[in-house]
């Protein structure tokens, strides 16, 4: 047998660890009382398992929604489906709503992937990156001539998420350990951070508040916020309702300096 | 020793103190693996403890609350950084991107040193997120020590490569672990991070003597030792890192004070996490048998 090259050795490895394939066996030592097979099956146990571990810390009320068997079933099909190609596992399962949405039995309830797109966006939010917090004062001592002209920017761990069920209910009740309603379909939006005590916090959009969003996301300014306000609500006080806004986006610790 | 009193009329401090005990130049002295369990507790009853390891990987995230108290606890000791992602031994390209976060990180946390496991992690793309064994030949000590100088290079300082456990062994290797290791920081120029509980879990697996592995391994390329706990199974022995360090690994620390001298110190423990002050505890004994072994074996 000619002598296996290193870059042979670490592609037979991998093989094994992924796909079971068994030709790294003849190239491993016999001796002592375990045998080859019994010693490259604790890298493969230690690699499922490390594998697992991360799904179930990642997804801890996706775990609990599936059951154990169910969970078993798409870690064993997301692990052969997706070998990780990351550096960190911290981003192991980024593909999991996806998969959760494309294979079966798991498509037919597509409020599965939605939860565990709503368990990513968590902590997306968790570590996103910091940035100083426009404030209260801040925002008063900004001339008023300037307001309308002013452009407002998202804290970099904000993130919006559109969901077509009631998945975040869901996701509340088995956090509080209580049987979750029934899964219904229902659009909802929902925002996502990190606020001023650095814990991840959500709640749920209005329509109008959304919209609102959706507006500052593109780059509009205060005065343009101002005018969808008043296309959608007739005999308000549209600049009330516009500070009410604002003042509870500066509170929730959502908007930023420039 | 200058007079010839009897050695129990000595403290062990006193007789440290008279000792020719050498303190190396980058001494840290005795430390612990921070883990984020301990985050909370380590901030406000600020232990009596020399220094911190760091997992580089978990810091490697652009904000949040787990860096903003890594900076604070920062502030408060010294600390060195370990990874488990560079893959040195990886027919791959060395991963620039990693390298550049790691680069970042040592930057904004001033670390004592970086540290890195000698083994490879994932090749053609593929990650194992396991610490994986090289085959000890001259191809594999090639590719390694002229890869360790391309990281060298970047980070424009030495890194420390840390022995793994194993649980098998190659055909194509050519020589004894001890010997590619020492070759590899010879020729490369970076540092031994010897985990003794490394060293003990591969000896049992593999049936050499660890006194060997210790004998083999250049005295002043050694700068921080691992201790650790494993899982005995009778035939093999697995790294967990789950249990307060083992008898024999105690033991097997003892030889390695005889061999290297005073180096700094750390336990690491990854899983099963007690609290704080049960891993003190441990460091406060390995702190113990350091004077002891060092005081004693001075005489
Ligand atoms: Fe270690």
């Amino acid at each position: 047998m000619s002598k296996l090259s290193l870059h042979s050795l670490q592609q037979q490895m991998m093989n094994y660890l992924i796909d079971d394939k068994a030709d790294i066996a003849q190239h491993v030592v016999e001796h002592g009382s375990i045998n080859r097979t019994a010693r490259l099956h604790i890298y493969k146990n230690a690699y499922r398992m490390r594998l697992k571990e991360t799904i179930e810390n990642d997804h801890q009320m996706l775990g609990m929604y599936l059951g154990d068997d169910l969970f078993e079933q798409m870690v064993s099909g997301y692990v052969t489906a997706y070998p990780s190609n990351k550096t960190s596992l911290r981003n192991f399962a980024d593909a999991l709503p996806n998969f959760l949405a494309n294979h079966t039995p798991f498509k037919n309830h597509p409020i599965i992937s939605e939860l565990a797109h709503f368990e990513r966006l968590l902590m997306v939010a968790f570590d996103a990156k910091d940035a100083a917090r426009f404030t209260r004062q801040r925002l008063l001592e900004i001339p008023h001539e300037q307001w309308p002209s002013l452009v407002f920017r998202f804290h970099p761990s904000v993130q919006i998420a559109a969901f077509n069920f009631n998945t975040v209910e869901t996701w509340q009740a088995l956090k509080q350990q209580h049987a979750p309603e029934p899964a219904k379909h229902a659009a909802n939006v929902w925002l996502l951070w990190r606020n001023n005590e650095r814990l991840t916090q959500f709640r749920s959009l209005s329509q109008q508040e959304h919209s609102l969003i959706s507006l500052m996301l593109s780059g509009d300014n205060f005065a343009q916020l101002c005018e969808q306000l008043l296309s959608q609500s007739s005999d308000e006080d549209i600049s009330q309702l516009a500070l009410n806004y604002l003042l509870s986006w500066v509170d929730d610790g959502i908007l930023i300096n420039q | 020793m200058a007079n010839n009193q009897p050695i129990n009329h000595l403290t062990r401090e006193l007789l440290l103190s008279l000792s020719d005990v050498v303190v190396p130049e980058h001494f840290l002295g005795f430390g612990l693996g921070l883990r984020t369990e301990h985050f909370q507790d380590v901030l406000n009853d600020k232990p009596n403890i020399d220094w911190f390891e760091v997992v580089s990987e978990n810091f490697m995230v652009d904000g949040g609350k787990p860096k903003h108290y890594l900076h604070s606890i920062r502030e408060l000791y010294p600390m060195v950084m370990h990874g488990v992602s560079l893959s040195i031994g990886s027919t791959d390209p060395l991963n620039f991107d990693y390298l550049r976060k790691l680069k970042v990180l040592s930057n904004e946390l001033q670390p004592e040193w970086i540290s890195d496991h000698l083994c490879w992690t994932g090749a053609h793309e593929k990650n194992s997120h396991d610490l994986l064994p090289l085959p000890y030949n001259d191809e594999a000590l090639t590719h390694v020590c002229q890869r360790v100088e391309q990281v060298q290079d970047f980070l424009g300082r030495p890194i420390l490569l840390e022995n793994v456990s194993s649980y098998l062994s190659y055909k194509s290797s050519e020589m004894t672990e001890w010997q590619f290791f020492n070759e590899v920081a010879r020729r490369s120029g970076c540092e031994i991070l010897l985990d003794i509980n490394n060293i003990y879990v591969s000896a049992r697996n593999h049936h050499f003597n660890p006194q060997d592995y210790l004998n083999g391994i250049t005295k002043d390329k050694v700068k921080q030792f691992h201790l650790a706990g494993h899982s005995d199974y009778g035939d093999y022995v697995i790294d967990t890192h789950d249990h307060p360090v083992a008898d024999p690994v105690w033991q097997l620390y003892q030889q390695a004070l005889i061999r290297f001298g005073l180096i700094s110190t750390m336990i690491e423990r990854d899983d099963n996490i007690p609290p704080l002050v049960d891993l003190l505890a441990e460091v406060d004994t390995a702190r113990k048998i350091a004077q002891q072994t060092l005081g004693l074996s001075n005489e």
